[in-house]
């Protein structure tokens, strides 16, 4: 990235979008880019960026994906910005700043088996250390990914679900989807309970969880349950955000900021901040 | 040690408008602040701290950002907004400094520096006043401020009754001083300091406060909170902002302003979800951000004791009565 391509931190880099994929009937996939063609930056995986529509407003997303000289951003339709953000076609110019976060912890997981959790758009930033691992697959064990959605029509990213992850070695995936015509090819039925039916041991491994508070509290009963320790399991937090750098006070969990110290914490972490998440 | 009479000031100040925009604290329609020396209104030296703080200064409540030009798919300009002018905060008080030094450790520290708040900070000198009296709801002391100065100011002032005694505390402090090389006699004065009848016990209250998050004593004190956002507005140290734009046709700005996390739609998320959906929840945060995160974050207190949100929240919310009945619950937990 180049330095220079902010005027300060609140400021955005101009940056075109140059394709967007339809993942899902709400979620869309934004491939972006600088002007002059380069990455507006280079994140960690599980990084943030804010993206925004000047005249409509700014939020904070994970940075699901990253090629040479693009970034992606893959988001639900949910609110102002993001509604807008669907109306958009390719050669609009948004405004993208980052990166923000502390990322996954990879050197924790160096060397283990990795058990990836995600639940609808909760896959989205779980995703980018998904390909981490997989461009350096022999610094890995085994990779599972459990993933689900409401239906066959929800889930994102059917391409590196369906074609591209499951052609690595020692990676497997396991697709659910909560409701589904008893014909079709997934699984049915909620994540949590796929994951006791799928009972991954818990030996050398590291859980990365990300998904709708929901799913994440009956998926951590579950892990429990099969004998996971909170120092293994990796959640990434959403919160509102407005400036992403610490400052504007609303993103505070306990002394932590969602935008600075997190969005990714271990369930040790968490037990050690209160629950307002 | 330098004594300036106080039929000096208004020469002392004159001399200074030229390089700096001088704020002193004027009472304008029953409501003091610090305004620009010379505008409407009545001085307010004698007076104990403003009622509005002085951390407008530094971080104005509505600041415009940046300005954009959209134009179909386009984004044809974006222009910075960041103008920082030479002022002197001229008659802040101990409790007030110290503000100053807490919102310096959320805007200049952590990674990050905002470079609005920054551009401020650097072209900012501040003269502080002792306080000789203290209101019924100066606690300053309990928060570890000394009523009779602060040394983080430039110029330290101190009130002897005809004159005041005058102590550069800084490179900037002396030039300022120097200005006033004529105005300044010599003597030995005792210096009388203000005591503060408020006090309350800070001593392991954040610990305790570690202890309280579940307690029902937050649904307590929430109760009668109206959520009017009047403690966060007047707070020398809150310094939560929201960020938004106004569009103009084809071009607008993008600002930001004050926020207070009492309000409801402080911290929900697109989609409806709230991590703090209710008033307990929401005055719970407010007073752990003051006497307990802030502190595990950056090694001091968030309250300096001003006593503001005490004379002005509607209800009488007051932090001091808080902090009482947290060492009360804590002995029983």
């Amino acid at each position: 990235m180049s330095d220079n391509c902010y005027a300060n931190e609140l400021v955005p880099a101009i940056a075109k979008v140059f394709k967007i994929v339809d993942e899902t009937p709400d979620i869309k996939t934004f491939f972006v880019s600088l002007p002059d063609g380069t990455k507006p930056f280079t994140p960690q995986p599980g990084q943030l960026g804010m993206v925004s529509l000047l005249h409509i407003g700014e939020a904070m997303f994970s940075v699901t994906a990253q090629g040479e000289t693009h970034l992606e951003f893959a988001i639900k339709k949910c609110g102002l910005l993001t509604d807008a953000l669907h109306e958009i076609k390719p050669g609009q110019m948004i405004g993208v700043r980052g990166p923000y976060g502390n990322g996954f912890p990879i050197e924790r997981c160096l060397g283990k088996d990795l058990l990836f959790i995600g639940g609808g758009i909760g896959l989205a930033p779980v995703r980018s250390l998904i390909t981490y691992c997989l461009g350096q697959r022999d610094d890995f064990g085994t990779l599972d990914i459990i993933y689900g959605a409401r239906s066959i029509a929800d889930l994102c990213f059917k391409e590196d679900l369906f074609s591209n992850w499951p052609r690595h070695e020692r990676t497997k995936v396991h697709v659910t989807v909560d409701q589904g015509d008893p014909d079709c090819s997934c699984h049915i039925g909620f994540v949590p309970a796929f994951l006791e039916k799928i009972n991954p041991d818990p030996q050398d491994k590291m859980v990365i969880l990300c998904g709708p508070p929901i799913m994440i509290k009956f998926c951590l009963e579950v892990l429990t349950k099969i004998g996971y320790q909170d120092e293994q399991i990796i959640t990434t937090l959403e919160m509102r955000m407005k400036c992403g750098i610490g400052k504007c006070g609303r993103c505070n969990i306990g002394s932590k900021f969602v935008c600075l110290d997190g969005p990714v914490f271990s369930m040790a972490d968490l037990k050690n901040l209160p629950g307002e998440f | 040690m330098h004594i300036l009479a106080k039929a000096n000031l208004i020469e002392a100040i004159e001399r200074l408008v030229k390089e700096f925009k001088v704020l002193v604290p004027m009472q304008y329609d029953g409501v003091s602040r610090f305004s620009v020396w010379g505008s409407h209104g009545m001085q307010a030296f004698n007076a104990s701290n403003t009622l509005l703080p002085p951390k407008d200064s530094l971080f104005p409540r509505t600041e415009t950002l940046y300005a954009y030009q959209v134009a179909n798919q386009e984004i044809t300009g974006v222009t910075v907004r960041d103008q920082a002018e030479h002022q002197i905060i001229f008659g802040i008080r101990p409790c007030d400094m110290q503000s100053i030094h807490c919102l310096d450790d959320v805007f200049l520290t952590k990674g990050y520096a905002d470079s609005y708040y920054h551009s401020k900070r650097e072209k900012l000198l501040t003269v502080c006043i002792g306080c000789t009296k203290s209101e019924p709801t100066c606690f300053c002391e309990s928060m570890g401020i000394n009523p009779a100065g602060h040394s983080g100011a430039d110029i330290q002032m101190n009130d002897l009754g005809s004159g005041y005694r005058v102590v550069a505390q800084s490179q900037s402090g002396q030039e300022i001083v120097e200005k006033w090389k004529d105005l300044l006699s010599q003597g030995q004065e005792e210096v009388v300091a203000a005591s503060c009848t408020l006090k309350v016990d800070m001593n392991g209250v954040p610990e305790m406060l570690a202890t309280l998050f579940e307690h029902s004593l937050w649904q307590e004190v929430s109760r009668k909170c109206i959520g009017c956002g009047t403690c966060t507005y007047l707070c020398p140290t809150c310094h939560c902002f929201d960020m938004d734009i106004q569009n103009q046709g084809n071009q607008g700005t993008r600002f930001r302003c004050w926020d207070s996390c009492m309000f409801s739609d402080y911290s929900r998320m697109a989609g409806g979800h709230d991590p703090r959906p209710s008033k307990s929840e929401r005055l719970r945060n407010r007073f752990l951000h003051k006497l307990q995160f802030f502190s595990e974050r950056y090694g001091k207190s968030l309250c300096v004791g001003c006593g503001r949100c005490l004379i002005k929240c509607p209800v009488h919310v007051d932090i001091t009565l808080l902090i009482d009945q947290v060492r009360k619950e804590a002995a029983h937990v």
